[in-house]
């Protein structure tokens, strides 16, 4: 160890550029990173429901909607059905948009006085209240367009936008807002859909980056100031954070990788994390640099090094190996994000560990912080009175801290109970957000946001195929989760109603004979647009969906009924798949809390072995595990208890929790062993280890927990969460470092801490 | 006295040159080139998706021209494939208003009329629509002659027609069109239509044409084959028997006869 602490002085300028180069080098690809809002792209490539989404698409056309909603009294009102037509032809006429479903584009199937009229929804704005009451009742017997893109109160319409393939989310949606724009009318004209959440997204990433990580910084400059008062306490620390964040980010588009929801974590991450190793050593430093000390700056720069090397060393691995715990994530901008902050992680522990030195064995030794220990105990700062009432506490009364923490535990553990899982990216807005609103119409009054698709094979126009067909819709529609559904089967039924007299046997139904099912749909070829099918079957006939849309946004309900569907259809052969987003959705939400499950415990015992080994005792790990599942069960607990869903964001938590939270356990474990060799007993031993490097912990600590509050202002209810979860655990973590492992070594006395003989 | 010579000489000079013709005069002479009498085919209609499959529909069609040559009476009757054999169409093709449509399936020994405004439409699912089908009636339109070009070995005028109203534009689905006529029979070779965004949208291309009334030379193409530029469709319409016959009987053109597979 001592030649390399001397090593880094001798080649410290060669250490300090070196580490300058990768920086720059590294940092300078950040201008490359591009952001990827696809959800698709999330989902790892072999998931099965996304494959099935996939073939959903390749047989029926891209089934993206972007819609525009118009809301008020009565759409049927003359002026704004003139808005609504006036909207639904400039939509024709976006280029990105394939197919238009409106009250003016879709069809009204009808008979009348033996012909088979087919027209448009609305084929003339009604004049008269009376034409006006015709109409709503022939919109009530379409079913075609009732519920489907008019509320079956009037009160809202859509113009719904089928998207053609690979069309780039922010132009459309801008194309669509800019219409919107142009309107004018009492109406609340908006924008729904998924193009647009994802846009918002996509703008919503960028705006945070800009905003979380100003904040963060300048939260952590206060802070290390604060803790510090010395400009190169809070300089040196922060240049490793910024360093870490330019390689990390850098590595983005050098991996091939993109920017995701997700990532807008990793900055902030870094600010929180990257400085603890610089920050215990700058304490190290300052507990050096004391009057008293005759060494000289080189001299300090290696007793820091050598000092501390070990248990940073180990509190940068448990990091590394809790963030890499990640990869077990199930979306795979999580995982990229486990491997970025663990490069990070591996970046900033090395330059702390040797840039740091190298570059305070160039400057002069600065003005000492601390007061010596000869003085008086009334002029100790409040940070040092407090660290002295824990060790009063804890050698007091050691057992009855720990029966206090055994009942904590157990109360938040309750929570953990009622702890609810959700996937859609609906929820990531609060309440006011224009996305959750526009989600809410559509759930509310127009079916659904949400699809579940069943697809069929075989021979479409075989009766029995499409009496299955219908069958399954109507049970679909029967489910209370399901807003409408549209098959082939429906557009069937209409035209036998249009061809057909009331009380005619055909009148109403599946007809029971191939050829008539063959001439229907040649009838239609004849009088509508042959597009007018594409979603519902394929053009050999060969293939043909049900589609559910589900008006819930719950990601409970979601996976009920994806099973319920599952159920109903197994073991049919016509089946070739049940798929669509809202499978994705619930897919998902099994992989996040199977993900969740596994990360906790890979990441446990990781650490926990890795303790085992530096301290040569299994008991070292036993006891660093019983802080971090105090932190689990309250971290679940209040999950459970507030209503915070385990969602992609807060599924991560636990990895970073651990492999953060284990860190001052190291610290307090390290530092107490040195002190019983030392030769102080148990008591002075936890007072001593409290007073001293209880300081940097809590220095430590608190850099995270500050540091994270800065995704306290982001847009994303799921970052927003996570960050309010990250600071209340690591909280916990801290205090079980300072209060409840002391508690523990003077109860337990563990042979490992004991002094060698 | 030079410049009198050199007057009457121009004077002449012009008067000997044929006239040219104005695009609206060719469009009309267009029309009346492929007025048949009276027409029976057999036709194969092939429809192609943008993955390459078909649907084929083998029809037999007589037509005949009523009313002095206002009314184009049209009856189809599907032969292939097995399931909607001896379907029936039966169109009449007004010079104004809406055309009549109806249609006969045998599976339901049912006869309906199919009521549509809107010539846009598909015709049998197929790229072709009603509006290239029959012919338009010119006075929606501005033509303009664009000059001369070649098509397939054939010297042709290339004329444009501009809807002269959004309305109209909207009625026939496009909102310019571009098409060649041969200068010497006045049948249509090719035609490019651009949709209501101003953008290329399909692009008619006729394979054969042949003259079936030698006398008063009106001529029917053989192939057609339009193909759909923005969503990699294509229709390919083939006449196998087309023969000349103005004696169609027009008892044919009923319901009643529609019903009669």
């Amino acid at each position: 160890m001592k030649s390399l602490s001397e090593w880094i002085i001798r080649y410290r300028w060669a250490v300090i550029a070196g580490f300058l180069l990768v920086t720059v080098v590294l940092g300078i690809q950040i201008r490359n990173a591009e952001i990827d809002t696809d959800m698709k792209d999330q989902l790892p490539k072999n998931m099965q429901s996304r494959l099935d989404t996939d073939k959903i698409d390749e047989l029926f056309g891209g089934t993206e909607m972007l819609m525009v909603l118009i809301r008020t009294e009565d759409v049927l009102d003359p002026a704004t059905l003139k808005r609504v037509r006036n909207i639904a032809r400039q939509v024709n006429r976006i280029k990105g948009v394939d197919k238009v479903m409106s009250l003016f584009d879709l069809k009204s199937i009808k008979g009348e006085e033996g012909a088979m009229i087919v027209d448009p929804a609305v084929r003339r704005i009604p004049k008269t209240d009376e034409e006006r009451e015709s109409l709503r009742q022939e919109l009530r017997d379409n079913d075609i367009v009732y519920g489907v893109v008019v509320s079956k109160d009037f009160t809202l319409t859509a113009v719904i936008g089928m998207l053609r393939d690979n069309v780039p989310d922010e132009e459309i949606v801008a194309e669509f807002e800019a219409l919107i724009a142009e309107q004018d009318g009492p109406e609340e004209i908006i924008i729904g859909g998924l193009p647009f959440i994802r846009s918002q997204m996509g703008y919503n990433i960028k705006r945070d980056m800009r905003r979380l990580m100003p904040v963060a910084i300048l939260i952590m400059l206060v802070f290390l100031y604060a803790c510090f008062r010395r400009i190169r306490g809070v300089i040196l620390p922060f240049l490793i954070v910024i360093m870490s964040i330019l390689v990390a980010m850098g590595l983005i588009p050098l991996l091939g990788w993109k920017i995701h929801i997700i990532t807008v974590i990793l900055p902030v991450f870094l600010i929180a994390v990257a400085n603890d190793y610089g920050i215990h050593l700058i304490a190290r430093y300052q507990e050096l640099n004391i009057p008293e000390n005759p060494a000289l700056r080189k001299e300090i720069a290696r007793l820091m090094f050598e000092s501390l090397n070990r248990p940073v060393l180990l509190t940068g691995l448990t990091t590394i190996a809790g963030m890499l715990c990640l990869t077990g994530h199930i979306l795979v901008p999580a995982k990229q994000l486990g491997v970025l902050a663990a490069i990070g992680i591996v970046f900033a522990l090395s330059a702390s560990l040797f840039f740091i030195p190298a570059v305070i064995s160039l400057l002069p030794r600065s003005r000492p912080v601390l007061i010596t220990q000869a003085d008086s105990k009334a002029r100790k700062p409040m940070l040092e009175r407090l660290l002295a009432l824990f060790g009063e506490v804890v050698v007091g009364r050691p057992r009855q801290v720990l029966t206090a923490f055994i009942i904590f535990a157990m109360i938040s553990a309750v929570g953990a109970f009622f702890i609810v899982v959700d996937t859609n990216p609906a929820n990531y807005y609060d309440e006011n957000h224009p996305v959750v609103h526009a989600s809410e119409l559509i759930d509310t009054y127009l079916g659904g946001s949400q699809n579940i698709s069943v697809v069929y094979q075989g021979d479409i126009r075989d009766p029995k195929l499409l009496h299955k067909i219908d069958d399954m819709e109507h049970d679909l529609e029967k489910m209370d989760e399901v807003g409408n559904t549209l098959s082939v089967a429906r557009v069937v039924r209409q035209m036998s109603r249009a061809l057909n007299d009331s009380g005619d046997v055909f009148y109403d139904k599946i007809p029971d004979n191939r050829n008539a099912v063959a001439q229907y749909f040649e009838l239609y070829s004849m009088s509508g647009d042959p597009e007018d099918f594409e979603k519902m079957v394929d053009f050999p006939y060969e293939h043909a969906l049900v589609t559910a849309r589900i008006n819930k946004t719950s990601t409970i309900l979601l996976e009920r009924v994806v099973e319920r569907i599952q159920n109903m259809v197994e073991g049919d052969p016509d089946v070739l798949l049940v798929g669509g987003f809202g499978v994705v959705l619930s897919d998902l939400a099994h992989a996040v809390v199977n993900g969740q499950i596994l990360s906790l415990f890979m990441a446990t015992g990781i650490v926990a072995i890795l303790l085992m080994i530096l301290f040569r005792s299994v008991m070292a790990g036993l006891i660093s595990a019983i802080p971090l599942g105090i932190s689990m069960l309250l971290l679940f607990g209040l999950m459970g208890m507030f209503g915070i869903e385990l969602n992609i964001a807060t599924a991560m938590l636990s990895s970073i929790m651990i492999g953060v939270g284990v860190d001052y356990t190291i610290h307090f474990l390290w530092r107490y062993r040195e002190e019983r060799r030392q030769g102080l007993d148990y008591s002075d031993a936890v007072r001593k280890t409290l007073l001293t490097t209880g300081r940097g912990i809590i220095f430590n600590a608190f850099s995270v927990i500050v540091g994270f509050t800065a995704l306290l202002v982001s847009t994303f209810l799921p970052v927003r969460f996570f960050g309010f979860l990250v600071v209340v655990s690591i909280f916990t973590c801290l205090i079980g470092a300072l209060v409840l492992i002391p508690a523990l070594c003077l109860v337990i006395k563990p042979k490992f801490l004991e002094p060698q003989r | 006295m030079k410049y009198t010579i050199t007057l009457i000489m121009f004077v002449l000079a012009a008067r000997l040159m044929p006239q040219s013709l104005t695009a609206l005069q060719i469009a009309d002479k267009a029309q009346d080139a492929v007025r048949v009498k009276g027409l029976e085919a057999v036709a194969t209609m092939q429809i192609f998706d943008d993955k390459g499959n078909v649907r084929i529909r083998k029809i037999a069609q007589i037509s005949k021209l009523t009313d002095g040559g206002d009314t184009e009476k049209r009856l189809i009757r599907f032969l292939e494939p097995s399931d909607v054999k001896g379907t029936g169409l039966m169109t009449f093709d007004y010079k104004t208003g809406d055309d009549d449509i109806w249609l006969y399936m045998p599976a339901l020994r049912k006869t309906r009329r199919i009521v549509s405004s809107d010539k846009a439409k598909n015709f049998m699912g197929s790229e072709f629509s009603y509006a290239d089908m029959t012919p338009p009636s010119l006075d929606d339109f501005n033509f303009k002659l664009l000059g001369e070009e070649t098509v397939e070995g054939t010297l042709c005028y290339k004329l444009e027609w501009i809807p002269k109203d959004d309305d109209i534009a909207e009625e026939n689905g496009f909102s310019r069109r571009i098409t060649y006529f041969g200068k010497s029979d006045f049948v249509i070779r090719k035609s490019i239509y651009y949709d209501l965004d101003e953008e290329l949208q399909k692009e008619l291309i006729i394979h054969e044409v042949r003259e079936l009334d030698t006398v008063l030379h009106r001529y029917r193409a053989v192939q057609l084959e339009m193909i759909n530029k923005q969503n990699g469709r294509r229709s390919v319409l083939k006449n196998e028997q087309m023969v000349f016959n103005p004696d169609v009987d027009e008892s044919k053109f009923t319901t009643r006869y529609l019903e009669r597979e």
